[in-house]
């Protein structure tokens, strides 16, 4: 009934080929929410180092242990999301550097190998043939892993941006953006690993880390929302998929409420009550919250028709 | 030399000859396509037209298939062709997300990435692509965009300001233009997906093939 419902300069697509559904879904959300916390847990664990390092004795090796958990899942679901897994050394044989996606795999395998000798030497202690004093070197070495773990948590960004036909990840928002999931998530984590053993003024410090992370991430998000569909045409039509009954709305606000506003009011609530649940719960929502941000954000641009 | 194509689309009468040729020639598995010619409607009834549009990979002179591949498993040849290699190929997708024309897909029997190669095997033995030779009113041309003598160029000559490609916005620069072509025909936001719209089938979207199902 394209003559009742549509004016002359409307126009319908009468045959085509399907559409393509989603090649980049939840294990590419799996990869990019596992490798901010395992980065995030690092960049902590330097403030921690920089700010009060008396604090760190029982973190170090928890922490690195859960880094280098989080940073294996990320490199598991990056293989698994393949089409051809065993083919995956092609990367380290015949890598091409003007992709992201290289560049970010040679990170990424140095970063998790320097984090595998840290956890060595914090697990084998004095046994440590590489070292007589394990802490110290740990710490030494936190400095370059920290360093690494700039631009492991950033290739993903660049990644995106090199997905020119996605016009809404933007390269200087995706960058921030993932920064913000590596602050965000890194300071849940090391509030749940730290529990009892952090001081209150160490906990107000990483509390004020998570809620600053989430107002600016919340910040850019609603900048993308609302201003976003003002210049570009395809940026329009992507966001239309989280606007009003779009297919991703609720999704998405789930999302933004679960990683960030309730986060945001409940380090607010601990500012005032110093409650330790409470900064938990908030830790603990930023962490589940970010993945479905991350998925949202993900999936909405591959919608779209390209052709 | 650089080869390029340009569709006259004055002349495709949208019989998908070429769809045809190309999936014959390169065995292009069921459910994936390396070239497909799209109709679009547009009107008012009785006032209404159809459109028919080629759409192949553009083989762009700034190609972001080419840049993001890991491998270089897609990588450019002397004529100008962007090429692949499907044993290279890792089948990361990148090219799948990089491509701003969806011109790639995931080839369901080999888990690699595949697209139109403008026959490049073809053309290694001085043959028109398939889907040239297929077409009966001669709307694909064909040939080096660095001769001035040749078809493509004097097409292009010719037609002067009626010439377009897809998306320029996109900093491409692709080696596949159009004449005769309007937004609906090369913008597929233009036009309008609608369930039940589709002639001969009611397929929206497709599965992915392999182990991501
Ligand atoms: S049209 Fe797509 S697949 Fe073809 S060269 Fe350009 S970016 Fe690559
Ligand atoms: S899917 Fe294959 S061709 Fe495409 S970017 Fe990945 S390795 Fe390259």
């Amino acid at each position: 009934m394209i003559h009742e419902t549509f004016a002359a300069t409307n126009a319908v697509v009468t045959l085509d080929v399907a559409l393509p559904d989603i090649f980049w879904g939840w294990y590419v959300t799996m990869n990019m929410w596992a490798k901010s916390i395992g980065t995030g847990l690092i960049f902590m664990l330097f403030l921690l180092h920089r700010k009060n390092s008396s604090e760190m004795s029982g973190l170090r090796t928890p922490a690195i242990i859960v880094s280098f958990v989080m940073m294996n899942i990320f490199l598991l679901f990056t293989l698994a999301d393949l089409h051809q897994p065993f083919r995956m050394w092609h990367i380290f044989f015949y890598p091409h550097w003007t992709s992201a996606i290289t560049v970010g795999a040679w990170m990424a395998t140095i970063f998790v190998g320097l984090e595998f000798v840290m956890m060595a030497m914090m697990i084998r202690k004095d046994k440590c043939l590489l070292t007589k004093n394990a802490t110290a070197s740990f710490d030494k070495l936190l400095f370059w892993v920290t360093l690494l773990a700039i631009p492991v948590t950033l290739y993903t960004a660049g990644i995106m941006a090199e997905a020119t036909a996605r016009e809404l990840w933007q390269m200087p928002t995706e960058s921030v953006q993932m920064l913000l999931a590596a602050t965000l998530s890194g300071s849940a984590a090391i509030i749940l690993l730290g529990g009892s053993k952090l001081s209150a003024e160490t906990k107000n410090f990483f509390a004020s880390i998570l809620g600053l992370s989430a107002l600016l991430a919340f910040i850019l998000y609603m900048s993308e929302y609302i201003f976003g569909s003002m210049k570009a045409e395809e940026v329009t039509a992507t966001l239309a998929y989280i606007k009003g009954d779009g297919e991703y709305a609720t999704m998405f606000w789930i999302g933004q409420w679960v990683a960030y506003i309730l986060p945001m009011i409940l380090v607010a609530l601990y500012r005032v009550s110093k409650s330790n649940s409470i900064l938990t719960l908030a830790a603990i929502l930023a962490i589940a919250g970010l993945w479905v941000v991350k998925h949202v954000w993900l999936v909405i641009p591959q919608l779209l028709p390209m052709s | 030399m650089q080869l390029g194509f340009l569709v006259d689309l004055h002349l495709c009468m949208g019989c998908k000859g070429c769809e045809i040729a190309c999936k014959v020639e390169n065995e292009v598995p069921l459910s994936t396509w390396r070239l497909r010619v799209k109709y679009v409607d547009v009107g008012t009834f009785p006032e209404t037209k159809r459109t028919f549009t080629p759409l192949r990979c553009n083989h762009c002179e700034n190609a972001p298939c080419e840049r993001i591949c890991p491998v270089s498993a897609l990588h450019y040849i002397d004529n100008g062709i962007v090429n692949i290699d499907k044993e290279r190929c890792i089948g990361c997708a990148g090219c799948v997300m990089a491509c701003p024309y969806g011109a790639i897909y995931i080839d369901p029997e080999t888990q690699t990435a595949d697209k139109c190669t403008y026959c490049a095997h073809r053309i290694a033995s001085s043959m028109m692509p398939a889907c040239v030779v297929a077409c009966p009113v001669g709307a694909n041309i064909f040939g080096d965009l660095e001769d001035p003598k040749s078809n493509i160029s004097i097409y292009i000559q010719e037609a002067r300001g009626d010439v377009q490609v897809r998306k320029p916005e996109k900093g491409t620069n692709p080696h596949h233009f159009y004449t005769g072509a309007g937004n609906v025909h090369l913008n597929p936001l233009a036009s309008q997906r609608i369930e039940g719209y589709n002639l001969f089938n009611k397929i929206t979207h497709l599965p992915l093939g392999g182990h991501h199902e």
